[in-house]
């Protein structure tokens, strides 16, 4: 910024590496996507270095489960793309924080931050209106699939009057709205946490933050159990899971991605905490924690349709577990 | 600009729309609709006529008013512009035009739209199934009578000039009927269409579409339609082949088990062979 | 050659040495500049534009006559189609109307010094070189029984690429639409930060020249739009995977129309990120031209407001022959057909701008005047086609395939032109040789309408699209497309050689090489602009008309 003086508040950034770095590991992770997922070489056993590295991770991964010995590596690049990933962030988003305790974020800054949080918020929210279409779409229509090609579609009559003929569905007032009210607990802590902060106290500060991220993990951990029982289910002839049947396509993608997103904002929110740890934020600046903050509401708020509509209202049409 | 072109176009189209010529295939270096052979098809070339004399309207507009202002209002011959930006008037005018343009296009549109789709009484239904990568089609009244049957298409030493339209067995249809067209898929996606009848519905694996037509009398003969919906490697080599004949030789037809070569032993009558 | 540069000649440019540019590596990977990373952009779509272009120019060849010549099989052919369309689309002409025009001249035009989140302005473009990749890998490794690479058409619809594409060719496919999303995404968020939030004093909203609305609201499209894509691409990821879901798959429930809904919910609005800022650009042009302000400015701005709108709600008009309900088909019909009014004000607005004017046909101005005639061809085949009844004949011929170019090729490839050569000096600093200049427009506009007028009639008479091979009744008119084709790749040379010669030659470009007429921002600061421009901010004057 040599030359004149600089006049204005604005934050210019001299060149840094991250997002060069993140075009890397993006390579790295998306051909590991497709090796682990579809795998780049058949298993024939011609060339095993590449095999071990390029086939099908997936398939090695159920067969270590199932315990046939065939062991390979093609999990490796995702794992790799994903470490580097992390790494970018982490560096990206030191760099952030350091700029902001040096002053760079000046009010003007601050907006643009502000901005750029809520469209990354609405384009969020974008993407799970793909999947709730999805799920409307299976749920509402199902009437019209009736009258579809009963050479192809077994059953096609069976959509008359259900869902989905044989499908059951989650039972939403077991875990699910347990689900529900940690997750609008965790609204109210984290307004706590914010509150306190503006008002100076940093303890309760600390408090707010901690419990909300205790929530957050709570609700993960609940998460994780329902799907491990739907797991079992599914073997008792169950219907909903992930690769029988649409609907239990839909059910799963849709709280999958909830749950990814509970997990983004609960890594979020402990940033902020140990930030806060460490002695960051200020009573009238502290956008990084509102960022978290408005996040996790938008996570809260996706899990309240998700309840409404995949839990509550498929339940009405589809027999309950 | 592109003034001969347009010339060309509306006089091509005046000339498509006066002659009469019989064609049921794509014409050689044609630059029109095919004809029409069934009552949809009438009315869609009448619809597309019409939105073509508009838009072509439209277009000759633009392209004179740019022409009299690239020439009126060139550097040389005005060399000081004006500064006017805003005139209310001009601009409402030209919003509510295009708006009455349109209203007077979409009545005549949707009186197609739903003649298309609203199935009348029709008197008999065939099935059309898709697959990768030839049709099969089934005569669901006539189940006793006509077996379902392969089409499949023929290779260029058979099939000669009418490569890619030709098959080895047309779907056979009575004349003057109103025919309902059930159409699935195997597999891929594939389209079923015919132009000459203005029809087009694609073929969607686990569903069931309905279309309908029906040939108008005197307009026996054998039509020809491609895949239209991208079904992979053969896509463009599913040809559809219906041949149109009348409602007596029909009977006759289905009463020989949807047989040809017993049809032509028959009655003598025009046959795919022969065409 | 003589050499005879249009613009006037300046000593300004080439004297910014006195600004702390980094180091070439730090500059131009690490970049967190606006304009160099605007000029990345650049240099990335041409490129795509070649790779999009020689696969364009073999489909051609392959097709100047019925029999299979060039290529293996119908599945090759196929491959060729569908990464023709993804790359010029998301390659080509994304890249270089938001990332490389955008970049280079919202901050400029606003008053801004850079974008609002440069670091992240950088991750926007380098996922797209690593998109891009993924695309090449594609072609190599296997596709489909038939062979390598992924032919399911850009649109990729199920079950063609899901059970009928089982190689990874298609995997890395969604990889790569997934990274070149998420650049488009993060780009959206950066532009409209910038914006809302940094336009320079007095600059208010309605005085932002229109080339920075075009982009605004294109930003919000793409911010709409392209997640329901990324959701979309994640369902045939999965669907692909052995035992993984059925969205798309009939036999466990699934619909594979759905995805044709989802596709075109993002599908439609995309056209539309193509065309806007290809509208801006000639605004700016043709006023400048014409040495007059944009007639109607609200009008303008506000029209593309509506395009925007009106873009999300009409998606299904693709598909007209899915089997859909007769009413839903009646509705898209009508509100497709109202898309054709806020154009329209801008066709009519842009031709009110130039009358009074004084008008100068320079190079730009030549591809702004032939993309307003050529638009509202490529338009009203679009009014056409609106039209549920008659698409039912028209659907998936050579028609549509005409009504897109005419509206992409050279809609939006006119648009990037006619940028391009507006711009090209205060981007470079050099004049470029009229010519030179002029020989590739020439070739170019002869060469596009002879390839893609004939498909109307090829379309008309009933030949379907993607078909590599055709009965003998259409080789007339595919015959003359090809050769328009061929006219076409001399135009491309002429291009590249008036860069080559105005890179030799360095006739500098003054401040303002346009003079009266041109009066946003950017013309008032050096050719090339300084690495750090608007120090001070400009103030914007209340008299000051600023478009
Ligand atoms: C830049 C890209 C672009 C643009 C701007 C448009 C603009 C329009 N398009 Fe197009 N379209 C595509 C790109 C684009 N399209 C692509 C890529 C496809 C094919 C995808 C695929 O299948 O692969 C497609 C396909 C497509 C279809 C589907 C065809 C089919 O597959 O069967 C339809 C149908 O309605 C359609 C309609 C329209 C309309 C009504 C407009 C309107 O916005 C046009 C409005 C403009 C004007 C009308 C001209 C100017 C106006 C006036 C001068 C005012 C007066 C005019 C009147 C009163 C009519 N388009
Ligand atoms: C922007 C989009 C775009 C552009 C520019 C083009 C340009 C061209 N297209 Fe393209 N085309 C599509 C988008 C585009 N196309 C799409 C979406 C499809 C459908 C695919 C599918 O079916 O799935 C298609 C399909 C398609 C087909 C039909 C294939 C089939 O159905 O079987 C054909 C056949 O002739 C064709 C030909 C051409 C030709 C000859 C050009 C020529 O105009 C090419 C000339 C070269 C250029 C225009 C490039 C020049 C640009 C640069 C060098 C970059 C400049 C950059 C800067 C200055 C920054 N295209
Ligand atoms: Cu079958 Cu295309
Ligand atoms: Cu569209």
């Amino acid at each position: 910024m040599a030359g004149h003086a600089v006049e204005h508040d604005y934050h210019l950034i001299p060149p840094s590496p991250w997002p060069f770095l993140s075009g890397v590991a993006c390579m790295i992770w998306g051909l590991g996507m497709v090796v682990f997922f579809a795998g780049l070489v058949d298993r024939t056993g011609e060339s095993p270095m590449m095999e071990f590295f390029f086939a099908n991770g997936l398939d090695s991964l159920k067969s270590t489960m199932t315990g046939d010995g065939s062991v390979n590596g093609g999990w490796i690049l995702l794992l790799l793309g994903s470490l580097m990933a992390a790494y970018v962030m982490y560096g990206w988003w030191r760099d952030v924080a350091r700029e902001s305790e040096a002053g760079d974020h000046t009010p003007v800054v601050d907006i643009g931050l502000r901005y750029g949080m809520i469209m990354f918020i609405m384009q969020e929210a974008m993407f799970f209106v793909g999947w709730f279409w999805m799920f409307f779409e299976l749920g509402l229509f199902h009437k019209v699939r009736a009258t579809w090609n009963p050479d192809i579609l077994e059953n096609a009559a069976g959509y008359a009057d259900s869902m989905a003929p044989g499908v059951t569905s989650v039972n939403a007032w077991h875990l699910p709205l347990m689900n529900t009210l940690i997750l609008l607990l965790s609204g109210t802590t984290v307004t706590w946490a914010h509150h306190a902060l503006m008002h100076g106290d940093r303890k309760g500060a600390k408090w707010g933050l901690f419990l909300t991220i205790a929530l957050g993990v709570l609700f993960t951990f609940l998460q994780l159990i329902e799907y491990a029982e739907l797991y079992h289910l599914r073997e008792t002839g169950h219907e909903a899971w992930i690769g029988n049947d649409a609907y239990g396509s839909a059910f799963f993608m849709a709280t999958g991605f909830h749950g990814l997103h509970v997990l983004i904002g609960t890594i979020f929110l402990f940033v902020c905490w140990a930030r806060l740890m460490k002695g960051g934020f200020k009573p009238e600046k502290h956008f990084g924690f509102e960022a978290a903050a408005w996040y996790w509401h938008f996570v809260d708020v996706v899990w309240l349709f998700l309840f409404a509509f995949v839990y509550i209202v498929f339940a009405i049409g589809g027999g309950v577990h | 600009m592109g003034v001969k072109r347009l010339t060309l176009a509306a006089s091509a189209a005046f000339f498509a729309m006066t002659s009469a010529a019989f064609a049921n295939k794509p014409t050689d270096g044609g630059y029109w609709l095919q004809d029409a052979a069934t009552p949809v098809m009438v009315e869609l070339t009448k619809l597309h006529n019409f939105v073509f004399w508009i838009i072509t309207a439209i277009t000759l507009f633009v392209m004179v008013l740019m022409g009299y202002i690239m020439f009126r209002f060139s550097e040389k011959r005005n060399p000081v512009p004006s500064k006017t930006t805003h005139n209310t008037l001009i601009e409402v005018i030209w919003t509510v035009v295009p708006i009455i343009i349109l209203l007077v296009m979409v009545v005549p549109s949707m009186k197609l739209l739903y003649m298309q789709d609203a199935l009348p009484e029709t008197e008999m239904t065939i099935k059309v199934t898709g697959n990768t990568w030839n049709w099969e089609y089934a005569y669901p009244d006539l189940e006793d009578q006509v077996e379902a049957f392969i089409s499949n298409p023929l290779e260029k030493d058979d099939a000669g000039d009418l490569y890619l339209l030709k098959t080895d067995a047309a779907l056979v249809v009575p004349v003057d009927t109103k025919i309902k067209v059930l159409v699935t898929s195997s597999n891929n996606l594939h389209s079923f269409a015919v132009p000459a009848f203005g029809v087009k519905m694609d073929a969607v694996p686990g569903r069931i579409n309905e279309t309908w037509f029906e040939v108008l009398p005197g307009k026996e003969g054998t039509y020809y339609g491609q895949c239209s919906e991208l079904c992979g490697v053969n896509h463009y080599k599913m040809p559809i082949e219906v041949e149109v004949v009348s409602k007596d030789e029909f009977k006759r037809w289905v009463a020989n088990g949807g047989s040809f070569r017993k049809v032509a032993a028959l009655g003598g009558t025009a046959t795919a062979a022969q065409e | 050659m003589v050499a005879i540069p249009e613009g006037k000649v300046g000593g300004y440019g080439a004297h910014d040495d006195d600004d702390d540019k980094p180091g070439f590596f730090a500059r131009w990977f690490y970049s967190t500049n606006h304009k160099d990373i605007g000029t990345l952009y650049l240099i990335f779509g041409i490129i795509s534009g070649l790779i999009g272009g020689y696969l364009s120019f073999m489909m051609r060849m392959e097709l100047a006559e019925p029999g299979i010549q060039f290529f293996d099989t119908g599945h090759q052919y196929n491959v060729f189609a569908s990464m023709h369309g993804l790359i010029m689309i998301f390659f080509m002409v994304m890249p270089a109307v938001i990332g490389g025009f955008g970049n280079w001249f919202v901050p400029i035009m606003i008053g801004a010094p850079d974008m609002a989140f440069p670091r992240m302005n950088n991750l926007s473009f380098w996922l797209l070189p690593v998109a891009l990749i993924c695309l090449l890998i594609s072609f190599a490794v296997p596709g489909s029984a038939s062979g390598n690479g992924f032919g399911g058409g850009w649109v990729m619809y199920p079950p063609l690429s899901t059970s009928g594409a089982p190689g990874p060719a298609f995997d890395f496919i969604i990889i790569g639409l997934l990274a070149a999303g998420f650049s488009s995404i993060f780009g959206a968020i950066n532009f409209i930060t910038t914006i809302l939030n940094m336009r320079a004093p007095g600059m208010t909203m309605h005085k932002m020249p229109l080339f920075a609305w075009s982009v605004l609201v294109t930003a919000f499209l793409l911010l709409l739009a392209l997640p329901v894509l990324a959701a979309s691409l994640f369902m045939l990821f999965t669907d692909r995977i052995d035992g993984g879901t059925g969205f798309f798959d009939p036999a466990m429930g699934g619909d594979p129309e759905m995805f044709q809904h989802l596709f075109w919910f993002f599908g439609h609005p995309e056209v539309y990120i193509m065309i806007l800022p290809a509208f801006g650009i000639v605004s700016h042009v043709v006023s400048t031209f014409s040495k007059k302000p944009i007639f109607g400015y609200l009008g303008m701005a506000y029209a593309m407001v509506a395009i925007g709108v009106v873009g999300f709600v009409v998606w299904a008009h693709h598909m007209y022959t899915v089997g859909m309900d007769v009413d839903l088909k009646a509705y898209f019909l009508a509100a497709t057909l109202v898309i054709a009014v806020p154009t329209g004000v801008k066709i009519f607005s842009w031709l009110a701008t130039m009358w009074g004017g004084s008008i100068r046909f320079t190079i730009p101005m030549q591809w702004a005047l032939a993309f307003i005639f050529l638009f509202v061809v490529g338009g009203v085949t679009g009014v056409m086609l609106a039209n549920a009844g008659v698409d039912v004949a028209l659907h998936d011929t050579y028609y549509v395939v005409a009504h897109f170019h005419y509206v992409l090729s050279m809609g939006a490839v006119f648009g990037i032109f006619c940028g391009f050569y507006y711009w090209f000096g205060k981007m470079s600093g050099y004049l470029y040789n009229k010519w030179l200049a002029a020989a590739h427009f020439w070739l170019f506009f002869i060469g596009v309408n002879v390839i893609f007028f004939p498909q109307h009639f090829l379309g008309l008479n009933g030949m379907p699209r993607r078909y590599i091979d055709y009965p003998e009744e259409f080789e007339l008119w595919n015959q003359v497309s090809s050769f328009g084709a061929y006219i076409t790749l001399a135009g491309v040379f002429f291009f590249f050689a008036m860069l080559v010669e105005a890179f030799i030659r360095r006739r500098p470009a003054s401040e303002n090489y346009w003079g009266e007429g041109a009066t946003t921002l950017e013309w008032t600061l050096p050719s090339p602009p300084p690495f750090h421009i608007f120090n001070t901010l400009p103030r914007i004057e209340d008299t000051d008309d600023g478009h």
